[in-house]
């Protein structure tokens, strides 16, 4: 222990710059209501960065909706030219709210004041295109910039990139954030065209995001000739999906995306089921079902996570190519699983394939069992397996349960 | 592994363990607490599992407000001893702050500089803060710079919520009231948005 003026006189010594008092009338509510509305369909709340100490995943605040609030999302400025059929800042929209726009002064004020105070734990900056994307752009990476440079800011930073960003802005977004995205929105260029016609979506979007990929691994193959240097863009590059909004099916929504985890290098994909707002165009449009969202990441993970094969994840969708309001991983392991499967002797892919089976307690069982055999389902219960949805597709001992579960969802 | 090699650090700070407790947990590799087949071990690995939970909850909830610009403080009241490990970890979060956590009869305070933690334990919140406010005459008055932090928070907050996706069932699951407590939290903000429906549910 140490006596407190003691520890005021070390605190009085050091000299770092400070961001001094932030004055909320300085702040109007409204602007910052209105920026921060911008973005509340924007799903994507990590805060996870595998850095040299890395940044833990802490949800400082959860809305009523159920999610989680870590980050100060907000739009840079929500006046925009594109004409994107289901966003009330599209140039199309009769119900547009009057423009706003921050400095990136403002910007780094509020996120070093809600980081300090244990609100939040870092920014994640997105944009209409305002007048002129470029200097939108730079604008938000002077934030990054300042935030970064000037205050010292160790919390996390994603950076939305602009369709058609700069290859040069999207290099210098990159040396600042955590983690960077461009929004795909539709699953492909026809899909696009049906919602916005003002963006090309191989030239503004997927080029911008294989401009990422190679600066990326340019960098890496760089850091790796110079131990001890920060890592680039530790939490990688993201995207996300209305889903629904131009008619696309599941089956084409997860073709699109494993092309980007394969070709692109995506770190992970975020679904925002599409629900049509007031004034814009699709106002009259039917909302798309929150299930239809959450079946979608269920097979995002069983293909990233679980490392299933996309022939495999195929088999889930119906004729139509559309996902059932169902577990996909339990309607998978009734087509390919061929019998029951004896958890003493199954390979780790084997198990993984089991419903109730997750990467975690698939380990546990394949550590357990080398030192002695699995006999009972309560010990398959303490290693974390969901028995009631594992059980019919496992046999203990020689048995195995046969329910009704094995034949209906 | 959902329990960490130093589980026994964490047990030390449940407001339950005792030298007995631990000198039996000494006895159990971390992976047989995991397992966790037999009553005892199950007993430590759930006490492990409270005080984990608590402190990454208090790591989220705790809110700090400003005394000028050397000193942050917020109230902690939980139910383990973890004040020192959270002060700490406020304290590395913003290295070169004061940090002050506590409620009305005990205060934790943690400086960190140059990789290392100071620390003092004091009496009450409020007594501490007004004795840090004698040796930093400079650092303003209590709450001078809280409620404007707050208001910003507050109307961020609300422009975060999409009623078309409310659920607030999933709300009260990660935000327990208990824990709101315990770091200070104003309770259930926005709970202007519900409904005496969504009131007779959650009861």
């Amino acid at each position: 222990m140490v006596s407190l003026e003691k520890i005021a006189h070390l605190a009085d010594d050091c000299r770092f710059d400070s961001t001094g008092p932030l004055l909320a009338s300085a702040i109007d509510p409204e602007k910052l209501r209105r920026l921060g509305e911008g973005t509340r369909h924007d799903v994507c709340a990590s805060t996870f960065s595998p850095r040299e100490r890395p940044l833990p995943g802490i949800c400082h605040a959860f809305t009523q909706d159920g999610r989680c609030v870590s980050l100060f999302k907000t739009l840079y400025t929500n006046h925009c030219t594109h004409s994107c059929s289901y966003c009330t800042n599209a140039s199309g929209c009769s119900r547009k709210a009057k423009a706003f726009s921050y400095t990136p002064e403002e910007l780094a004020r509020i996120t070093t004041s809600l980081y300090r105070g244990n609100y939040i734990e870092g920014l994640f900056l997105s944009s209409g295109s305002g007048r002129d994307e470029e200097s939108i752009m730079e604008n938000m990476i002077e934030a990054a910039r300042l935030l970064r440079e000037r205050w010292a800011f160790a919390g996390y930073i994603h950076l939305k990139i602009l369709p058609g960003a700069s290859e040069q802005h999207i290099r210098e977004a990159m040396m600042l954030a955590d983690r960077v995205s461009i929004n795909l929105e539709a699953a492909s260029a026809s899909h696009m065209s049906e919602i916005c016609a003002t963006k090309d979506y191989e030239r503004d979007i997927v080029q911008r995001q294989r401009y990422i990929r190679d600066f990326a691994a340019e960098k890496r193959s760089e850091d790796s000739a110079l131990p001890g240097m920060g890592r680039l863009l530790p939490a990688g590059q993201t995207t996300q999906l209305v889903v629904g909004a131009a008619g696309e099916s599941d089956r084409e929504i997860l073709e699109r995306i494993v092309y980007e985890y394969r070709e692109i290098g995506l770190r992970r994909a975020y679904y925002s089921a599409f629900s049509p707002q007031a004034g814009t165009v699709l106002e009259g449009s039917i909302p798309q079902p929150l299930w239809r969202e959450r079946r979608l990441y269920q097979m995002d993970w069983l293909y990233r996570v679980y490392r299933f094969r996309p022939e495999e994840i195929g088999r889930a969708f119906d004729e139509a190519g559309f996902l059932p309001n169902s577990d996909p991983k339990a309607s998978i392991a009734r087509q390919l699983l061929e019998g029951p499967v004896d958890p003493n002797t199954a390979a780790y892919t084997e198990l993984l394939r089991i419903p109730g089976i997750g990467p975690k307690s698939a380990q546990r069982i394949v550590a357990l069992r080398k030192t002695r055999p699995i006999a009972s389902r309560a010990e398959l219960a303490a290693l974390g397996v969901r028995i009631r949805r594992a059980t019919p597709f496992l046999k203990i001992n020689g048995w195995r349960d046969t329910t009704l579960e094995m034949w209906s969802d | 592994m959902r329990v960490p090699e130093n589980f026994l650090y964490y047990l030390s700070l449940h407001r339950q363990a005792n030298e007995r407790l631990l000198s039996l947990a000494r006895d159990y590799p971390a992976r047989e607490i995991e397992l966790a087949f037999q009553p005892k071990q199950a007993r430590i690995s759930k006490m492990v599992f409270e005080v984990m939970g608590e402190v990454h909850r208090m790591k989220a909830f705790v809110r700090l407000s400003p005394l000028g610009e050397h000193v942050l403080y917020g109230f902690l009241q939980p139910r383990h001893r973890i004040e020192e490990h959270i002060c700490d970890h406020f304290a590395r979060r913003n290295e070169g702050t004061i940090v002050v956590l506590g409620s009305g009869s005990e205060s934790w305070v943690a400086l960190c500089r140059r990789g290392g933690v100071y620390r003092d334990r004091g009496p009450g919140l409020t007594e501490t803060v007004q004795r840090l406010k004698k040796v930093l005459p400079d650092c303003g008055e209590v709450g001078e710079q809280e409620s404007n932090v707050e208001e910003l928070w507050q109307v961020y907050y609300d422009s975060q919520y999409c009623r078309e996706r409310k659920n607030v069932e999933a709300f009260k699951r990660y935000m327990p009231r208990r824990d709101q407590e315990s770091a200070g939290l104003r309770l259930v903000q926005g709970r202007r948005e519900t409904t005496l429906d969504d009131f007779l549910k959650i009861k």
